[in-house]
This record gives structure tokens, sequence and C-alpha cells, in this order.
């Protein structure tokens, strides 16, 4: 399904290379729920981005459900997107000038579907979310669980093979946090492979599979490591 | 308090250079049109004569053809003809009166070195000079017997002064006009009339004449028609004298009426005068005799050109774009400001406190446009100088109560528009820029 | 690409949220749209009203006037002297003596009617007075009748009242005073002036103008065969091409020199007296176009300046957008689609300004009413200046990267 070998991404500012992935070694199978955990600044996010084909990288090679994305141009990363992966994001990302249909309708527009069969995938992924009957409510209106399931219900609504997560309960509250994880975990269920990353142990362990990333490296199923030390680590890079 | 607003808005009109500079630069521009085109307007329909526009009137007698009116719907002529002009003289009715009529002529300086050169004459009555509050540098007007008695006496201009007689007291002297001796009675001062409402026939904005004589010096002299003439019927015979007892109408007539009362007594007088004419089977048309104050004749003979208005018009709705302009982009700072304005909220501050902050912040701006447009105006004033040439000179300046008033509009339409993205900043609730 | 990628749904439903800053845009476009058709419909009528031709050799021409003083001026023999002087001076192809200038604003004019009597309907036709050699030195053509001959030439003293038994009229008189009748047919008619003096049409002339541009009959003209004595005389003079600026110093100091009881004043060409007497018309049309361009800017810059705003706080959402399957051109398209929409209700806002404020001018300034055609065209212009002003915020937004969306700011 998802197949890194060798990533790696390096940001460089004015002052100073940061290297966010090293030698990022990493295969996902097709129905897997791996929760990525790890320390600040440790290219979580940025692995998370790159897997997304959110920002290309430099060396490496990845492949995703078997096609190799290395040299795609924008518009191809860009229906990659669209139709193999679904995004969730820590501060939901809805937009907040559309009401939920339409929040929920933007990914499908992208991909050309009729008026009809949108309008049925939108009707039932917010039912699966349970928001069906506030389809004309804005994302002000809802309560920050309430808008990640939107956002959950947004992903799913183009039926992805994949879906990414980037911390997202990392703004709800633990009930909340509970309850999203739960409807991601009947997603999985259906076959939709996801990855999470998350900074809640307690979360992550719920997952079927556990990766740790430290330092722009994956480090396999770990006990749990020195969290100052790598903070002073990154310190000492940036 | 107040300089603290100040240097808040400095720092934020610093902090979005571009942007401030597009809502300077747009209330420059609205402000410098619409300036320049109020100015010239303004200038165009200025009092000339504001303290007693109101008790000088010009006549008008429909003498015109029983089968057209000289102008539609039914006007009477817009001036009258040599016998109204004498009659109603002769008659002496008003407080003080002047037929009047323009002519031109060689006038010969007797120095070697100076050419003779063509000058413009206004033909008037003694009467001319009081009632026009005419300025003299020497000297002064004719007295009435010189009406009366054709006498070859003149009143000259500065500027035919400085040319003739060197800029020397010239009272008394002798200047050879059109082949005659006249003895100088009278050097005019500087005198701007902005428009020369006394004849406005050949155009509002000519200059005041260099010479002026004795109406009866065009019999006198057979002098030539200046201005428009206009006749409904040709003039009976040949010669000089048949023109002048022709239907031909070339002169204007002012008098002087110091109230109603009187006005209403020389309306009586003229409809008496004009029923009188039609005995002698003169006046065909129906009773339609005016009487028009400075402004009242000026609005008649639209005085002010269309083109002017129609500019002026063009320039409100120009500065209504750039004010629109301002409007959306300061919205949009203030709305990118949210963030900081909810902050502010959040540590204490009134919604009194923003409002004022954000009102001096678009005080500022506005007063930047003003002078800017202040600028611009200048050089759209030069403009129309330069496109419309030297007729328009007396047009086209900035006088402080123009400045004053640019800076003042500029200073109010910018505050106006600020006035509702202030308030809508003003009103973003402390708690909901805490979420992101 | 299907049109559900259009997203003109979603896009309006947005821009409703933010109706504000969507309907001060579309104000403004409104607001220029009116002034810029208005504008260049003014600038059009003006334009044409300058290119009329005054049926004159105007490159080649120039005139001045004389005018005598002291006893010893004689006008009829000056008259005469002087323009065997011009006419003889190398380099002028031909002058005469002629009371008023086309194009110059000051002439005279008078009625003239096809019947004698009071009450007759009448032409109004404007008066040159000339000699036979009019039509060489005005570059006219006589296409029906003849031209003077030296005896139909009178001498005219001030105060005269007649006028000549035969006279030139142009073709668009002949057709006025005589509208059932080819032009040709008119040469041999009578006219009368003054209502009861008779005139014969000696021929038809093609083309001179007046001399009041802004006169609805401006191609009423009368030539008289006639020499004036008046105390101020003016001469036109058509020199050889090229040679005008070369010979008007020359003629005006022979003329001064060769009597001493006159000046010379107003020596002018007719290029500097057309120049004059349409510089009104050329200000309005400098004056609009540049109004014209700056409002444009103004607006466009306006565009400019809020789009690039809006794609500032809308990163994330556009990050979002891209993360969810948005190509650049759909992020691109996304800003011109909201434009256009904003741009489609202030053009049909224009649209109505555009005929109201016209119909005012109409009202107000009698000016004429705006063919139909301005409106769309002016619609058009604007949609464009639109897209064109947000293509740049909008080719920006599409640089923001995808990564945006997972970023926490
Ligand atoms: N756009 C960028 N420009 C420069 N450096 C960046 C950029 N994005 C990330 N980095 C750097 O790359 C490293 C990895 O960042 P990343 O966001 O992947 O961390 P993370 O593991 O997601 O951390 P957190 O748990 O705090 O979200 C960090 O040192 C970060 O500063
Ligand atoms: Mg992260």
């Amino acid at each position: 399904m998802l197949t890194m070998t060798d990533v790696k991404k390096v940001f460089r500012t004015d002052l100073i290379e940061t290297h966010a992935l090293r030698d990022f070694n990493l295969q996902v199978d097709e129905g897997e729920f791996v929760a990525v955990t790890g320390p600040s600044g440790s290219g979580k996010t940025t692995f998370l981005n790159i897997a997304g084909l959110l920002e290309t990288f430099e060396g490496g090679t990845y492949q995703l459900d078997g096609q190799n994305v290395s040299h795609l141009n924008d518009r191809q990363r860009s229906q990659l997107r669209n139709e193999k992966i679904g995004f969730i994001f820590q501060s939901f990302n809805l937009i907040p000038d559309l009401n939920l249909f339409d929040n929920v309708d933007v990914p499908l527009r992208y991909r050309g579907f009729k008026r009809n069969e949108r309008k049925k995938r939108i009707e039932e992924s917010l039912e699966l979310v349970g928001l069906a009957n506030r389809m004309k409510h804005l994302p002000s209106q809802l309560s920050g669980g309430q808008q990640q399931r939107v956002a959950i219900a947004r992903a799913l609504a183009g039926n992805p093979r994949f879906l990414l997560a980037d911390e997202p309960t990392g703004n709800l509250d633990t009930k909340m946090a509970l309850s999203v994880l739960e409807l991601l975990k009947q997603i999985n269920q259906q076959g939709t492979t996801i990855v999470m990353v998350t900074h809640d142990q307690h979360l992550a362990s719920q997952a079927k599979r556990n990766i740790y990333v430290r330092d722009g490296q994956v480090s396999e199923m770990s006990g749990i490591a020195e969290p100052a030390h790598i903070e002073m680590h990154q310190a000492a890079i940036g | 308090m107040f300089t603290y607003y100040l240097r808040l808005a400095m720092k934020s009109i610093k902090r979005n250079p571009i942007l401030s500079a597009l809502m300077i630069t747009a209330i420059g521009l609205g402000i410098g049109a619409s300036m320049t085109t109020v100015t010239v307007n303004y200038l165009m329909s200025a009092n000339p004569i504001p303290h007693k526009s109101e008790q000088l009137f010009y006549v008008q007698l429909d003498s015109w053809s029983e089968f057209e009116p000289a102008r539609e719907p039914n006007e009477p002529p817009d001036q009258i003809t040599w016998t109204e002009a004498t009659n109603l003289m002769q008659a002496n009715q008003a407080y003080r009166q002047s037929a009047m009529a323009s002519t031109g002529g060689v006038i010969e300086p007797q120095g070697q070195d100076e050419k003779p050169f063509m000058a413009s004459i206004r033909l008037a009555f003694s009467d001319f000079f009081p009632m026009f509050d005419v300025p003299f540098l020497y000297g002064s007007g004719w007295p009435d017997s010189s009406d009366k008695n054709r006498d070859y006496v003149v009143v000259i201009s500065k500027a035919t002064n400085e040319r003739v007689f060197g800029g020397e007291n010239s009272i008394g002297r002798t200047i050879r006009i059109v082949g005659e001796n006249f003895r100088v009675v009278g050097v005019l001062d500087d005198w701007l009339l902005v428009p020369r409402f006394y004849d406005v026939t050949t155009g509002a904005f000519d200059e005041t004449e260099e010479v002026f004589m004795p109406f009866y010096m065009k019999q006198e002299l057979e002098l030539t028609n200046g201005g428009n003439t206009n006749c409904w019927k040709t003039p009976e015979g040949e010669g000089f004298t048949a023109f002048l007892q022709s239907e031909c109408v070339n002169y204007q007539m002012w008098v002087e009426l110091r109230n109603d009362n009187e006005k209403a007594q020389y309306m009586n007088f003229l409809d008496n005068y004009v029923n009188e004419q039609k005995s002698l089977g003169r006046f065909a048309r129906p009773l339609n005799n005016r009487l028009s104050n400075v402004m009242e004749w000026m609005e008649n003979q639209e005085v002010v050109a269309d083109d002017a208005q129609i500019m002026m018009w063009v320039s409100f709705m120009f500065l209504l774009v750039c004010l629109l302009n301002t409007i959306g982009l300061l919205l949009a700072k203030f709305t990118g400001k949210a963030a900081e304005i909810g902050l502010r909220r959040a540590v204490g501050a009134s919604k009194t406190d923003l409002f004022i902050q954000h009102l001096v912040e678009t005080a500022c701006i506005g007063i930047a446009g003003g002078i800017l447009g202040l600028g611009l105006a200048y050089l759209g004033l030069e403009g129309i100088k330069s496109l419309y040439g030297e007729f328009v000179q007396n047009l086209v300046g900035l006088d402080v109560t123009m400045m004053a008033s640019a800076i003042l509009l500029a200073l109010v339409s910018s505050i106006l528009a600020g006035m509702y993205p202030t308030w809508r900043a003003c009103n973003i609730a402390p708690a909901s820029q805490l979420k992101s | 690409m299907s049109s559900n990628q259009w997203e003109i749904g979603p896009i309006f439903r947005a821009l409703m949220r933010n109706k504000v800053g969507a309907i001060l845009i579309a104000i403004q476009i409104a607001v220029t749209m009116t002034i810029v058709v208005n504008s260049i419909f003014i600038i059009l009528e003006r334009a044409q009203r300058i290119e009329r031709d005054s049926g004159i050799d105007e490159v080649n021409s120039f005139y001045l006037t004389t005018t005598g003083f002291g006893e010893n001026f004689d006008p009829k023999s000056t008259a005469f002297n002087d323009l065997e002087l011009i006419r003889n001076t190398p380099g002028v192809l031909d002058a005469i003596q002629i009371n008023a200038i086309p194009v110059s604003g000051s002439g005279w004019s008078m009625s003239f009617q096809t019947e004698p009597g009071e009450e007759k309907e009448t032409q109004g036709g404007a008066i040159y007075m000339v000699d036979e050699h009019a039509i060489d030195a005005l570059d006219l053509e006589v296409i029906a009748g003849e031209n003077f001959l030296p005896i139909d030439v009178r001498f005219r003293q001030p105060g005269v009242r007649d006028w000549p038994d035969n006279v030139l009229i142009t073709k668009v008189l002949a057709e006025s005073l005589f509208p059932d009748t080819p032009y040709q047919n008119v040469v041999g008619k009578t006219i009368y002036i003054s209502q009861t003096e008779p005139m014969i049409v000696k021929g038809i002339v093609d083309k001179i103008q007046a001399p009041w541009v802004g006169w609805d009959d401006l191609e009423h003209t009368v030539l008289t065969p006639e020499i004036t004595g008046f105390e101020s005389n003016r001469y036109y003079v058509r020199a050889q091409a090229g040679q005008r600026d070369a010979i008007m110093p020359v003629i005006e100091e022979a003329l001064a020199s060769s009597n001493k009881q006159r000046i010379i004043r107003g020596m002018r060409t007719v290029q500097e007296t057309r120049e004059r007497s349409y510089r009104g018309d050329t200000a309005m049309i400098k004056i609009l176009s540049t109004t014209m361009v700056i409002l444009t800017i103004v607006t466009g810059l306006g565009i400019v300046g809020l789009a690039s705003f809006s794609v500032n706080r809308r990163k994330k959402q556009i990050g979002t957008r891209r993360a969810l399957g948005a190509s650049q051109g759909s992020i691109v398209r996304y800003f011109m689609i909201e434009n256009f929409l904003i741009s489609t209700v202030g053009v049909s806002l224009g649209a109505a300004l555009t005929v109201i404020l016209n119909m005012l001018l109409v009202e107000m300034f009698s000016l004429n009413a705006l063919d139909w055609y301005f409106v769309p065209a002016g619609m058009i212009v604007l949609w464009v200046v639109g897209q064109l002003a947000v293509f740049g915020p909008a080719k920006k937004a599409a640089t923001i990267p995808p990564a945006m969306a997972t970023r926490t700011v």
C-alpha cells in the first residue's frame, strides 16, 4: 500500500538546514491502522505530508499503491490525493464560509462526481458521523468534536483507500478524543488504511500497529524514549 | 492617549505600506479630481459682485418678430436695440443705469517706439463706474454731463496706461483713439471680474476692456459693432443711421434698483414704455420684459459651461469609487487585524478605545490623502490651464478656501469611509479570536 | 472537466457570507463602468466633431486682419493694392479678401428663402464675401454652374444693406432650400435674402463650413462676390505646399510697409484656428480619457488589493483545498470565478447606471443618447479588467503549498 525507502527531507531556510527526515523507511499494508508517535519536531508531520503528497522529498523512493510518485506533476499529485487519500487535521480545517454540506462537497467537486452522486455521498458520510441533521449549519456553530467529525466525513466522502490524520484529537478533550478514535477504528474495520499521528500514548496503544519516529527516522515499536534528550537535540539543530 | 493612538496608527500604516499607499493614493486621486473640477465650477459660478448682485438688474425687452421668439421658449432677445438703449437712458427711471456696447479701435501712442495697436472699447454711461464699483488708480469716471455733451473723454485700463503713458498719472493727458483725441479722466486699477458679468454675449470669461468711452460716441464716430449683432428684420435704408434705427440688437442695459419697490416701479415703467412703443407700431409680441439680477442673469446665460459641470459630476463619481475602494481596503485590513483587536479587547480595551484608535488611523490616511489630493488638484488645474489656454487663466486659481475645503473633504470622506470598517472591527467579540 | 468543478454554487454561497466586501467591489465596478462607457461615448462623439472636414485647404492657409486708422486711410485702394501684392508674392497659391474665416467662431449669417415675403420657411446660411479667386484660394470645387466672373464682383461700402445679384452656395444648402430638386438643377434658381431681395444661384460648390463649429447647419454657406471697404478687413492666403510658414512673415512685413495707416493683427494659421475652436473638445477628450484610465487603474488596483488580502486570509483554506485534491488550476479558477460573479453583479448594476447617467446627460446637457452596443461592450471591458486584476493574486494563491493545511498557524 505505502512503501517509503530511504526518504529524505531537508528544509532549507536562510541560515540553517533542518533534516526533518533522514533515510526514512516504512511499509504500511492495506487495511492497517498505524499510530505514529514521537517527540515534537521529530518529523511526524513531515512524514505524513509526504505520505499524503502534500510535500515533495529529496531522496529515496515512495510508492503509493504500487505507484512511484516521485515524478508526478502537480495535477497528477492533486488527483491522487483527491482519489486515494483522505485527510484529517488537528485543527479540523473546515472552510468557515461554507456550511457542512458544502464543506464535505469540496473534495467531491474536484473529483468531478455528478450532482446526485455527490449529494448521496455527502448525506451518507454525514450520516456516518452523526451530523446529517445539521447539514446547513456553519462550522462556527459546532463544537470542536463535531467539527472534527465533519472533517472525517469530508475525508471519507470520496471513499479513499487511505486516511491520514495529524493529531486528529489534539484539540479535543479525552471523551471527544475517544469517540473520534472509535469512529476511526470503525472506518478501519471497513477496510480503509489509516495512518494517525498522535501524542497520546493511550490512543496510540489502541491502534493495530505503532511506530515511533525519532530524529527523522522510524524506530518501529519500541519503548518510550527519553523525550528530554531529544528535545535538546532538536534545540541544537534548530 | 491621543499620541498613543497616533503612534499605533503610524505603526499600522507602516505595517502594510503598499496597502496604505494604495488607500492614500485612491483618496488623493479622488480628492484631486474633485477639487480641480469644483474649483473650475466654483469660479465659473462665482458671484462677481457679491455685495450688490441683488440690486443690479439686466434689462430685456421683447422687441422680436411677431412670428417667432428670439429664443425658444418665448425668451426675449438677450440684448436691446439702439432705440431702446437711448430711450431708456433718457427716461432715467432707475437709481443708476447704463446702456452699453462693445467696440474696438486703434490707439496711436504718441511716443516714437510704441506702435499703434488695436484696443477693446466699452461704450457706457457715467453710472457704469459707481454702479459696478469700478476701482480707480487715478481720477474717476466722467460726469453725467459728458454723456449728454458727447465729450471726448475716456477711462483707460491700468495696462493701457502702462503701454501708452508708461504708467504715469495720465489724468488730463490726451490719447489718440480711432483717429480722435480724447482726454483721459480716469485710470482703472486692476479689475478682474470672473465672470465678466456685465456682458457675456461673447463669452463670460473675457477680460474687462482696455478703454471706456461715453456711449454716444458710437453715433458720433460711427464706431463698429463689437460682440453679437442679431436682427430679425433687415435695417431699412443705407448707412450708419439706418443701422442704429433698425431692430438689430447689439446693446446691453443694466440698472441699479435698491429695493423691491424700486424694482416694481421700474418694471412698471418698462411695461408702460413697451405699450407706448406698441402704439407706434413696434413690439408686436405680447409684453415680455425681464429684470434679472446678476446671478439670475448668469444662470440664464448658462455661464457655467456644460463640460465643466459634466466633469464635476464625473469627478464626484470618481471620488465615490475611490472611497469605496478605501472602504474595501480598510475593511480587509481591519479584518486582518481581527486577532490583534480580539487580544486588545481581551486585555481590557473598551469598544470606544478601539473605535477611536481606528478612527485616528483612518483620519491619518485621510489627511495624507487630502494633502496628496491638494497637490494633484494643483497639477490638475495646471493641466486645465494648458489644455484650455489663456482664456481660463482666471478660472484656475487655488485659494485658501478651496485648500481648506480639500483637506476637509478628504478628512470627512475618509472618516466616513473608515466608519463602517472601524465599527465592524470593534464588534469583533473578544472570544472569537481565541479559536484559530 | 466537468461543470461540477466550477464550484459556482459554493463560491456564491461563500461570497454571501462576506457580502460587504463583494458589494463594495461590485459598486466600484458599476460606477467605473458608468463613467468609462459614458466617457468613451462622449469622447467618440467629440472626436467625430473634430474630424469633420471644413472643406478648405487648412494645412497651407493662414489669414490676417488689417485695421486702418487716420483720415488718409482709403479702404478701397488699400484692398485692391493689398490683394495684388499678396497674390504676386512668390509662394502664394492664391489669396482673397474675406469677411470671416471658416471654423474661426465669428462670422455673419443671414436667412435665405425660396419665396419672397414674411413668414416663409427659411434656411440660415453663413456669408463669405469673396471674389472669383475664392475657389482656388479656399480649395473649393464648383460642382454645378459656374464660378464668379471678375465683373460679378462689386465693391461694398460700409453701411450698404443690399446684396450682389449672383451667389454661389454649397451643395448642402442647395439641398436644404430645394429638397425636391437635384442640386445641379438649383443653378439659375432665385433665392431671397432679407426676405425680399432676390439673388440668383450662379453655381454650387462642393463643401465649405460656416465659421461656427457648434452650429447645426454647419455646411449652409453662401459666397457673395464683393470686396469690402470696412475699416477692418481680412485676407486669407493659401500658400503653395510647404511654403506657408515661410511666407507668413514676408506677407506681414510687406503689408505693414506698403501702407503705414493701418495695423496688421491676428495673423494666424487655419490649423491654429481649428485647434482653438475645438480646444474645448480636445480638452474634454483628454480629460475624460485620463479620468477613465486612472479610474480603471484604481478599480483594478482595488480588486488586486482586496484579492491579495483575501488570499492571505484564506491561506489555510487554500492549503486545505489543495490537500483535498484541488490542483493549482482549480485554485486559480476559484478566484477567477469568484471575481467573475462579483463583476457580473457589478456590470449588471453598471449597465443600469450607465443608461441612467446617459439619460441625465441627455436631459441636463442635451447630449445624444447612447448607442445600445456601448453597454454590452462596457460590460465586457469591465469583466476583462476584473479578471486581469484578480489573475495575479489568484496565481499567488495557487502557489500556496498544500502542506499549509497541516501547519498550525
Ligand atoms: N516548512 C518548514 N520549514 C522549515 N522547517 C520545517 C518546516 N516544516 C517542518 N520543519 C522542521 O522539520 C522538523 C520536523 O517537523 P515536523 O512538523 O514534521 O515535526 P512533528 O514531529 O510533526 O512535531 P510536532 O509533534 O510538534 O507536531 C522540525 O525541526 C521543524 O522545525
Ligand atoms: Mg506535527
